[in-house]
């Protein structure tokens, strides 16, 4: 694209045979709306991301004793996290996906989108949807599973607005082309929006607790399955909300600012239909060496090596589509942007499938290496592309020259320099504390037993990051200035161009035939599959919107079940252990303010059968210790260590209430941030029943009796005062028994310890073999 | 592909091969080549596919001796045998304690323990945190040298000092107790002492 003059596309050519033209108008404006959503929600998450980057290695201001959260719940990293993940993924990659999407789609079907009512519904229903995560998530209010944290009624919203408004607005649209077969572009929507779909609400099946000021929810999963469950929706969140509709977006605007036909189209049939039927199981990959059963594993590790090639199928059409226009991409800075973003999908798709493979995902695993290897793709595939995408998008939009493209050239220098400078120490933190915490001395010992130590090693590099992540930003609002300088500019009204052409039914069209084989001599099978290797069956799909989205929900859903089923089915799966028990209604609400508080993005509760962890957190977790965890807390990344057997290490009530009023007074060189509230506010008595009896329910009934339902907060009052008075006689705040935080600490005490708990006092008739399995269970009899 | 236009070999002298042909196929100016897929990406997926059945048929099929389980279990065996090999197995007793407490190398050893496991609460030198300072000569739950190894073993303070049964092999818990022992009279700046004060450790 020349830089010179407003860039006026051709209008599609008219069919001169046909005797009947349509005449109408692109909905440009709905494009105008999500670009300036996606832009104003991506400065959002930069802001947050750099928050968190600069609580991490400084927990107080330095040189003074005032915390980086400034004592304020809502603004500490357990809440902001969630809040940082995602605006990134729904609020700005989100409305990158939207705008790209209706501004490709109508001009490759040939329509205006089917309803400009229900792209207004979309449009600011999926607002109010960011504008309630920017409420909620800081608040507390979360589901705890990682980019699944917004809770029911939020959920629900998005059901209706992705499916309800977009997804019936976009297949309708198709329903109404103008244009005889689907391009490529559009096989990748139709796979987004119905996976994410099916992902979203099968995710999210919850038992709502009701009460005055409280919006909360249990999953209907628990532990083993919860977290299959999660790890499904959260792989393929990547997939199908971050993969799939940005390659279907590089199939629009790739050759149209290249202006070169596309490789191989032989090549994307073959790497949607592999990429969409792949990824869907390679999930597990996220859990290796848990309690997950090793079966899944394994299915997780060989499925995400096999999608190696479906991934980079995209890459390589995309390379080879710019033969010929390298030395345009010299000179154009969205194809530079383009570029860039290819690279880095190419390196993250073959990143993915290595960080699978079990020997390798036992050192990045909870390590900063997850976290570099996400921002390789968000920042670098993502966010490349989107703002490639809005160079593009800016002239044609506002219908004005581009401000300044040396700015935009600034704006990829900046982009490139500051990811460059975010994921390289972020790297070197990873697997520097991964090598750290599995490191073992001659003796057999750990040779960093104090976990602080390899905290203090990453620091340097955790400071690093603030700069990469400033350069990035600084980049962004380069691009800001382009948008607004451009917008300024405008014409006082914008010029809609009427396009003309043939409605489809008037469209003169060859019913696809089947070709010859095109070898001779050999077996009927080689001759059927040379036929089929030639695609024309795919090409008559392509004009049938609805059977090629029944093939995709096929594909999609067939795979889920193969790994669904024998999850839920086999009960070997999670062999029960006899002493593992509900928690107490203290417990359990103790349980809920860990999750509130996000104890999660920094902690997990997951100890894998690798030596060094075990050396270093205890015993091994097993499955059947997470029947009664709703949601499961397992984690993804270590930046404090596991708390799995934290009941075990650390039972003091006196230690947790010192360590939760300033956690570096207790362990020195700690970066956890204070938690004052917790000594502020109250206990919510009145919950407890009704929380208990949502479990219950989940739990057929048996979780409970009805005499610990009805007298929940007796027994929750009398286990309180219990740790308060612990507290206090240790040298501690004396009066916490009303507050929250003793209800933590009762469950941080419980946690872990069920496993070798003692046999309670049999009542008739001792089943003795059963009680002395279970209290050695070592680990030569924990496996499977 | 048999298409409504018939597929044209490309004029542009760009390419690498003049043989190239577009499909035809044209979406708001956008046309595709009818490029087979190349060669090592096809051989590649493919090989992966062969390598996913290999690799599950062996992986589920060798049951433990592949698991991380497994592994684990072997790993954890060597390693046992690896502290203690030369050590064989120490007796919680007075006798015992004391022997090792002027051992450089095993109270090396027993210092790792101690890092790992005691600090949290007695501090990183024993001057105690929210448990006991270790260094004074006053005790809570110990009247003797073998207490310590008992209180270690068995926890106190209603289980504000938790068990370590499970948690240590037994050697270490003796080691740990020894290392414990020898700390007493350093007198480190830290919580005042606690408890009784008890007579000196008796040399054998």
């Amino acid at each position: 694209m020349s830089q010179a003059a407003i860039p006026t596309d051709p209008p599609p050519q008219a069919d001169a045979s046909a005797s009947h033209l349509d005449s109408f108008s692109y909905d440009d404006a709905i494009c105008r709306m999500f670009m300036s959503a996606m832009f104003i929600w991506g400065l959002v998450a930069f802001l947050v991301g750099m928050i968190l980057a600069i609580q991490l290695p400084f927990p107080y201001i330095p040189g003074t004793d005032i915390p980086t959260n400034f004592n304020l719940e809502w603004f500490t990293f357990g809440r902001l996290r969630p809040l940082h993940t995602n605006a990134a993924i729904f609020a700005f990659a989100g409305n990158a996906i939207f705008a790209g999407v209706y501004y490709s789609t109508q001009r490759l079907c040939k329509t205006r989108m089917w309803s400009d009512l229900f792209s207004r519904l979309h449009f600011w229903g999926w607002q109010l949807v960011i504008v309630a995560a920017a409420v909620t998530l800081p608040a507390g209010i979360t589901q705890s599973k990682e980019y699944a944290e917004l809770e029911w009624p939020v959920d629900l919203l998005i059901a209706v607005v992705w499916l309800g408004f977009f997804g019936v607005n976009f297949l309708m649209t198709l329903l109404n082309r103008r244009e005889r077969h689907m391009y490529v572009a559009l096989w990748f929507y139709i796979a987004t929006i119905v996976t994410v779909t099916v992902l979203h609400v099968f995710n999210n099946l919850v038992i709502p607790v009701f009460g005055p000021g409280l919006v909360k929810s249990y999953p209907v999963y628990a532990g083993v399955q919860d977290a299959f469950m999660q790890w499904w929706y959260g792989h393929n969140a990547v997939a199908f909300f971050l993969t799939t509709p940005f390659l279907g977006m590089m199939y629009y605007f790739l050759p149209k600012a290249a202006e070169r036909p596309v490789f191989s189209y032989r090549l994307s049939i073959v790497h949607f239909w592999s990429l969409v039927f792949i990824y869907i199981w390679a999930g597990p990959h996220h859990l290796q060496y848990t309690a997950l059963p090793d079966w899944a594993a394994s299915l997780g590790m060989v499925f995400s090596l096999m999608l190696w090639m479906p991934s980079w199928g995209g890459m390589i059409n995309f390379l080879l589509t710019l033969r010929g226009a390298w030395q345009k991409v010299a000179s154009d800075p969205i194809l530079k942007f383009f570029v860039v973003a290819i690279t880095f999908y190419g390196m993250a798709t073959f990143e993915g499938p290595m960080l699978s493979i079990k020997s390798v995902n036992a050192l990045s695993h909870y390590t900063d290496w997850t976290i570099a290897h996400v921002h390789a793709g968000a920042l670098g595939w993502n966010g490349f592309l989107a703002f490639g995408m809005m160079y593009f998008l800016l002239p044609r939009l506002f219908q004005a020259k581009l401000f300044s493209p040396k700015l935009a050239n600034l704006h990829f220098w900046l982009a490139t320099v500051g990811i460059l400078l975010y994921i390289i120490p972020i790297y070197v933190a990873g697997i520097t504390q991964g090598l750290m915490w599995r490191a073992m001395t001659e003796t057999g010992q750990l040779a960093y037993p104090d976990f602080v130590e390899t905290v203090i090693a990453i620091k340097p590099m955790w400071m690093l990051r603030i700069l990469g992540g400033g350069c990035y930003m600084a980049g962004a609002l380069i691009g800001g200035v382009n948008l607004y300088k451009t917008w300024a500019a405008r014409p006082k009204t914008y010029d809609v161009p009427v396009i003309q052409a043939a409605p489809l039914s008037k469209l003169e069209g060859v019913p696809e035939a089947k070709p010859e084989p095109t070898i001779d001599g050999v077996a009927d099978i080689a001759k059927t599959l040379n036929v089929w290797a030639t695609g024309w069956w795919h090409r008559k799909w392509e004009r049938l919107p609805i059977r090629f989205t029944v093939w995709v929900v096929i594909a999609v859903v067939v795979a889920s079940l193969f790994e669904i089923i024998p999850t839920f089915l086999i009960r070997s799966n999670v062999p029960q252990i006899e002493s593992v028990k509900p928690y107490t209604a203290l417990e359990l609400y103790g349980r809920d303010i860990y999750v509130a508080e996000g104890c999660y993005n920094c902690h997990s509760q997951m100890i894998r059968p690798i030596l060094a962890e075990v050396e270093r957190y205890g015993e091994y977790s097993k499955p059947g210790e997470f029947i009664y965890d709703r949601p499961f807390q397992w984690g993804s990344r270590r930046i404090g260590p596991d708390l799995a057997r934290v009941g075990l290490t650390r039972p003091q009530a006196f230690w947790h209430a010192e360590h939760f009023e300033e956690p570096d007074r207790i362990v020195p060189g700690s970066i956890m941030p204070p938690y004052p509230w917790l000594f502020d506010k109250e206990i919510d008595w009145r919950s407890l029943e009704k929380r208990m009896r949502a479990i219950n329910l989940l739990h057929g009934g048996e979780a409970y009796t009805e005499e610990q339902l009805t007298n929940a907060e007796a027994h929750a009052r009398e286990q309180a005062e219990r740790i308060a008075a612990q507290i206090e006689t240790d040298g501690g705040r004396g009066g916490l028994s009303e507050k929250q935080v003793v209800a933590l600490i009762a469950y941080l005490q419980r946690m872990g310890t069920d496993l070798n708990a003692p046999p309670e006092a049999p009542a008739e008739e001792p089943a003795l073999d059963d009680a002395t399995a279970s209290l050695h269970t070592t680990p030569a009899e924990g496996g499977e | 592909m048999s298409d409504p236009i018939p597929p044209t070999p490309t004029d542009d002298d760009a390419l690498p091969k003049g043989a190239e042909m577009l499909t035809g196929h044209n979406y708001d100016g956008i046309q595709e080549y009818d490029n087979p897929t190349p060669a090592w990406w096809t051989w590649i997926f493919i090989g992966s596919v062969v390598f996913a059945v290999v690799y599950l048929f062996f992986v589920l099929s060798a049951g433990d001796e592949l698991s991380p389980h497994g592994q684990f279990r072997r790993a954890s065996i060597a390693n046992t045998e690896k502290k203690f090999g030369e050590l064989g197995d120490l007796e919680p007793d007075a006798a015992t304690i004391i022997a090792y407490m002027d051992n450089e190398q095993w109270m090396a050893f027993a210092g790792n323990v101690f890092k790992t496991n005691c600090i949290a609460c007695h501090g990183a030198n024993g001057e105690g945190g929210t448990g006991p300072n270790l260094t004074d000569d006053a005790y809570i739950h110990v009247a003797s040298i073998e207490d310590i190894a008992a209180v270690i073993r068995d926890g106190a303070a209603n289980g504000a000092m938790p068990p370590h049964e499970t948690r240590l092999h037994p050697n270490e818990i003796v080691l740990v107790a020894s290392y414990v022992a020898a700390m007493r009279g350093q007198n480190r700046p830290g919580n005042p002492p606690k408890g009784e004060d008890i007579p000196p450790w008796e040399t054998p």
